[in-house]
């Protein structure tokens, strides 16, 4: 597991494929996603307890815009937003999209990148905490936001996780540019 | 003491149990989801069920299941607390953490059969207060509060007839355990009573131009530059200006790692290792546990030791280290 590695940035040339317009489908997406996986998983989100309704801006200070999102099971719903302060929200978790997605998927540890400054986290602190252990507890893999299984989730999850982590590498060693700069 | 060391791993979630075990866990130590443990933080800890099912994990991967109950029962609630010290017994836990003599009475006389460790809340480190402890609930082992070098723990082994559990990585809380209050001057509430230091409803960082400000109930209690380390936002572990001077007034925001003293901490007589962290990740439990594995299999053979002070660097608080009272250099 990579601690304190802070410099993960998506390289210039990946940020183009990821222009704001072409993100504005990801919001319908991951909310049909999020939907019915508390479909299929109920007890994943009883850890959010309250917080299941508060809503979280994810930023990925590596691309243009951010997602908000608000957790709240078979009623959850993410939207593709504008940057920080753009839309109202309970809590801010600002950081790379490679480092984000490790601590999504629990290759990077959440507490070492806050003490490494490679997240930062504004807000409600107790929604985060809770969202944090929810994540940690949940062990998802990219099938279970695809809604895969047997074969196919197997195929998914090697070929998603196999490219976040030579992402992770290959961005540790590209050059790193200001966000908006692609 | 002759046996192996036992190597006793956080496990603040069902799947942090499960990574624990497979990563080499002698022992887990984990809670319920309720004020009757010292980490009651929002979507941490266990449902009745889940820790039914996470001793079974334990025990069917060879590993034992110790349920802390180690905060203070409350006058107007005490039924949470033989509530859940019932439920571990019935759960299976191979031995309950308590402090609190209500906790530690109700257990010797309703459970006899499950073992008692002393919690470190119980800040026991002296023999007059662990033969208390044995003689009067028969307390088998004391987790040792993090105040005493490796020379007084060997010393005070030999003046008990229980067995010694020490920290040897993690947060580090070198206040006297289970009576500090910084906590509830601050916010009202207490590790010890609620299980909550430094409730995260009070916590809130501020990020302006300067960097970000850390508070704890509208207390500032530091600010770091962009890039600047930071700690867990705790009162002990604040940064203040007084005078012309700015510096922690109580402890450096560092984590214990003892890593390099573990055939020290053998010698000394020490039955079990543990290791802090029931608020980290898997990830973090993983990497820790795997090394501290590997550490402890080759001071147990003889072998060389193993270097892990480096591998563990990116995980420890403050991105510094330090092996704590165990090794008094200022003595």
């Amino acid at each position: 597991m990579a601690a304190g590695n802070e410099e993960i940035s998506l390289p210039a040339s990946a940020r183009r494929l990821l222009p704001p317009f072409a993100a504005a489908p990801f919001g319908p997406l991951l909310t049909l996603s999020l939907r019915s996986l508390a479909r299929r998983r109920p007890g994943l989100f009883e850890r959010l307890g309250e917080h299941s309704t508060a809503r979280f801006l994810i930023d990925p200070t590596d691309l243009s815009f951010a997602f908000s999102v608000v957790p709240d099971g078979a009623s959850a719903v993410v939207r593709v937003t504008g940057k920080s302060g753009s839309a109202p929200s309970d809590v801010v978790i600002r950081g790379p999209l490679l480092t984000l997605l490790g601590v999504l998927d629990g290759t990077l540890d959440g507490d070492a990148m806050f003490f490494h400054r490679a997240i930062a986290v504004t807000g409600k602190t107790e929604a985060v905490v809770a969202l944090r252990n929810a994540i940690e507890d949940a062990e998802l893999r990219p099938s279970d936001l695809l809604g895969l299984r047997g074969v196919l989730a197997r195929l998914a999850d090697a070929g998603i996780l196999g490219g976040l982590s030579a992402a992770r590498h290959f961005a540790a060693d590209a050059p790193v540019a200001k966000a908006g700069q692609a | 003491m002759s046996g192996r060391m036992e190597l006793v791993c956080p496990a603040g979630t069902p799947a942090t149990l499960r990574a624990a075990v497979l990563a080499g866990a002698d022992a887990v130590y984990c809670g319920f989801r309720d004020e009757t443990n010292a980490r009651n933080f929002p979507g941490l800890n266990f449902s009745p069920q889940e820790m039914a099912e996470g001793i079974r994990f334990a025990h069917g991967n060879g590993s034992k299941a110790l349920v802390a109950i180690n905060t203070f029962a409350r006058a107007e609630n005490t039924d949470l607390w033989r509530k859940a010290a019932d439920t571990a017994a019935v759960c299976g836990a191979d031995a309950v953490i308590a402090a609190d003599i209500a906790v530690l009475d109700h257990m010797a006389n309703n459970h006899p059969r499950t073992r008692l460790h002393l919690s470190v809340q119980a800040a026991a480190a002296t023999p007059e207060a662990i033969s208390f402890y044995a003689q009067a609930f028969g307390v088998r082992r004391v987790v040792l509060p993090r105040v005493l070098s490796v020379q007084e723990i060997a010393v005070l082994n030999r003046a008990i007839d229980v067995e010694t559990e020490a920290f040897v990585f993690g947060g580090l809380c070198v206040m006297m355990e289970g009576r500090c209050h910084l906590s509830s001057y601050a916010t009202g509430k207490s590790p010890n009573l609620n299980g909550v230091c430094s409730p995260p409803e009070a916590v809130s960082y501020v990020e302006d131009a300067e960097g970000t400000t850390a508070r704890l109930a509208g207390f500032t209690i530091d600010r770091f530059g962009a890039g600047e380390p930071a700690g867990y936002p705790t009162l002990c572990k604040g940064r203040f200006t007084a005078g012309d001077k700015t510096g922690y007034l109580f402890e450096d925001p560092v984590s214990l790692n003892a890593g390099s003293m573990i055939v020290a901490l053998k010698s000394a007589g020490v039955t079990a290792l543990k290791i802090e962290g029931r608020q980290r990740g898997k990830g973090y439990v993983t990497e820790v546990v795997r090394a501290f594995r590997r550490a402890v299999d080759a001071a147990e053979s003889g072998g060389d030791p193993v270097e892990i002070d480096g591998i563990l660097a990116g995980l420890s608080e403050g991105g510094r280290q330090t092996t704590g009272a165990y090794r008094k250099t200022w003595r």
